[in-house]
């Protein structure tokens, strides 16, 4: 286990290094992270200047969802894009090989390998929505606040989870980059609280794609309001999504024949 | 070191008409067919020994090596390297191997060579002591001072195949699998790369089987050629049991300081051309030094060469004529 954090550090140390190479590129992305950042901030003023409730939830409540969204985006940005996204790549042009030939866990090394170093923006933006309004909400208290963070950590798992099982289809399917965009255009729905969808809205996002387990749900354990069904709900569809795109994942690897020369 | 049983593989591989309505009718229903890469293949590599693997494109060299790498399953077979069987991809049996390929690249585009390879060394569980000696070692052996801390993409194309040599070898495998590792390179880089493996071999004891177009990287590199043809052994033996096989004689190549008629020299040995003061005789292996002494001492010579036909027209040779048929081997020739 000690040996995978190590890794990690290594991958992450030379990942980095390599996108300091472009100083440019690493200077417009920055800018563009807080420029991104600040539209997000100014739609969110509108929406909430009116002050009315959505589904249920007022202004800070509502900051909260979108603060929990903006989080798992950061660690989609961070963690998932740079390394699940480029396994359709590395299968059409074979330097899945290389991966392959490690004595690693390769799924362990396609997850981990690069990091998006310039998308931490998002992470701490995410971060800072959630402390500025559960501050200003005043309603959250200590267990809350644990039990939200194993829950973002559970969201990010199964977020993680769908988006590995996406990316794995590159085996059969070469040349499928962009079948992540599949989830996004659903996920997108997570930065408004479920309930503030129809009920078949709700429906689907729960327990069909489960957006609200990843958003909704921690975002009302730190406002103090979360049912204990639903954070079992959480953690059990975090779990089985884990267990299944590990299964899916190591099917998939019989079945790869690598691309031939 | 390595044993192989009647190895297969087979592919599926989907086919297309040209042109965009055969893309748009492939789009819907996908023809397919199965193509035998590898139909049945064995043999046996002791520990130590370098093999050189010939064959045309699309012979199945590739598709063994990744088998034996275990990146592929047989569709039948077995296959047993280092006492592992491949495709279980153990972790003990990934760090005995390598495999490199000259036409794909390991190495980190954008950072230096060194960076890959403390990548490399934490992956594969190299020891501070272990590193530093083999990087030593290979720094002399390929001459990599002062392009270790170049970024890779602003190397020459044989600066990093050197380094991606370095980073495959690292962890100092026991059996290399090297496909096409000089391919695209100047003849001295060839060299070079040549007598890095030849150096390797020697100093680890590693097994080595090596697929090259280039004729001269085998018979520098192997006693042993295994040539395949549609997934099929056609020849494995000695290198030099094949030249003697399929072509019993050598080149004798006469400079002369005054012209020789043809009917003399066809008392030595067959003429195959006389061009002025140049002739090349074909003289039988086995008296080539008897009959270049009488040359040497009978005859006005300035100059004299004895060489072995070209490999490469023994291969081509060979593909013509002994398709599925291996060489007679030397016992059968007794009975």
């Amino acid at each position: 286990m000690r040996r995978y954090w190590r890794l990690i550090g290594i991958f992450a140390a030379s990942s980095i290094s390599a996108q300091l190479e472009y100083r440019a590129n690493f200077v417009v992305n920055v800018v563009g992270s807080l420029l991104t950042a600040l539209g997000s901030l100014f739609g969110l003023s509108i929406l909430l200047g009116t002050g009315s409730s959505l589904g249920g939830w007022n202004q800070l409540e509502a900051i909260v969802v979108v603060g929990v969204f903006t989080l798992v985006e950061g660690f989609m940005g961070v963690f998932l894009y740079p390394n699940l996204n480029k396994i359709a790549e590395s299968v059409r042009t074979g330097s899945m090989d290389f991966t392959l030939l490690k004595p690693l866990d390769a799924q362990f090394l396609v997850s981990f390998r690069n990091i998006g170093i310039l998308r931490v923006t998002d992470l701490l933006i995410g971060l800072g929505m959630i402390v500025y309004a559960t501050a200003h909400l005043g309603s959250s208290s200590a267990s809350g606040v644990l039990t939200a963070a194993l829950l973002i950590v559970a969201g990010f798992a199964s977020v993680y989870a769908i988006w590995l099982m996406l990316c794995t289809t590159a085996f059969w399917w070469i040349g499928v980059e962009n079948i992540t965009e599949l989830f996004w255009g659903f996920f997108r729905a997570g930065q408004f609280p479920v309930t503030a969808f129809p009920g078949w809205g709700r429906i689907l996002f729960t327990f069909v794609i489960p957006v609200a387990f990843i958003t909704t749900v921690p975002a009302e354990a730190l406002v103090g309001r979360v049912e204990i069904g639903a954070v079992f709900g959480a953690l059990g569809v975090s779990l089985l999504l884990i267990v299944i795109s590990r299964v899916f994942w190591r099917f998939a690897l019989r079945g790869y024949t690598s691309a031939s020369s | 070191m390595i044993e192989v049983t009647g190895l297969e593989k087979h592919y599926t591989v989907a086919e297309k008409e040209p042109g965009l309505s055969g893309s748009i009718r492939s789009f819907f229903s996908r023809k397919s067919k199965t193509v035998k890469a590898v139909d049945g293949v064995s043999f046996s590599i002791a520990s130590g020994e370098m093999v050189g693997f010939l064959g045309a494109n699309g012979a199945g060299k590739t598709t063994t090596l990744k088998m034996l790498s275990g990146l592929l399953h047989p569709t039948a077979g077995t296959a047993t390297v280092a006492g592992f069987t491949p495709f279980e991809r153990r972790a003990s049996f990934l760090k005995t191997i390598t495999l490199v390929m000259g036409q794909k690249q390991q190495l980190l585009w954008d950072l230096p060579a060194l960076d890959s390879f403390q990548v490399n060394r934490a992956i594969y569980e190299i020891s501070d002591a272990d590193y530093a000696a083999t990087m030593l070692e290979f720094t002399e052996l390929l001459d990599l001072e002062g392009i270790l801390k170049k970024q890779v993409r602003k190397l020459s194309l044989g600066e990093r195949m050197k380094c991606e040599l370095a980073a495959a070898l690292l962890h100092r495998p026991k059996v290399l699998f090297l496909d096409e590792p000089t391919i695209g390179l100047d003849v001295n880089m060839q060299v070079r790369i040549r007598e890095f493996v030849a150096a390797y071999n020697a100093r680890f004891n590693a097994t080595v089987i090596l697929t090259s177009h280039y004729m001269a990287d085998v018979t520098a590199l192997c006693k042993r050629i295994i040539v395949v043809d549609k997934g099929r052994i056609i020849f494995d033996g000695d290198l030099s049991a094949l030249i003697e096989q399929s072509s019993p004689a050598k080149i004798v190549k006469l400079q002369l300081e005054s012209s020789v008629s043809r009917e003399h020299l066809e008392t030595y040995a067959p003429v195959q051309r006389l061009d002025g003061l140049f002739a090349e005789l074909l003289v039988p292996r086995a008296e080539t030094s008897r009959v270049s002494g009488r040359l040497l001492s009978e005859l006005p010579v300035a100059d004299v060469t004895i060489e072995d036909p070209d490999i490469e027209e023994i291969i081509g040779q060979l593909f013509q004529s002994q398709r599925v048929q291996p060489l007679p081997t030397l016992e059968s020739v007794t009975q």
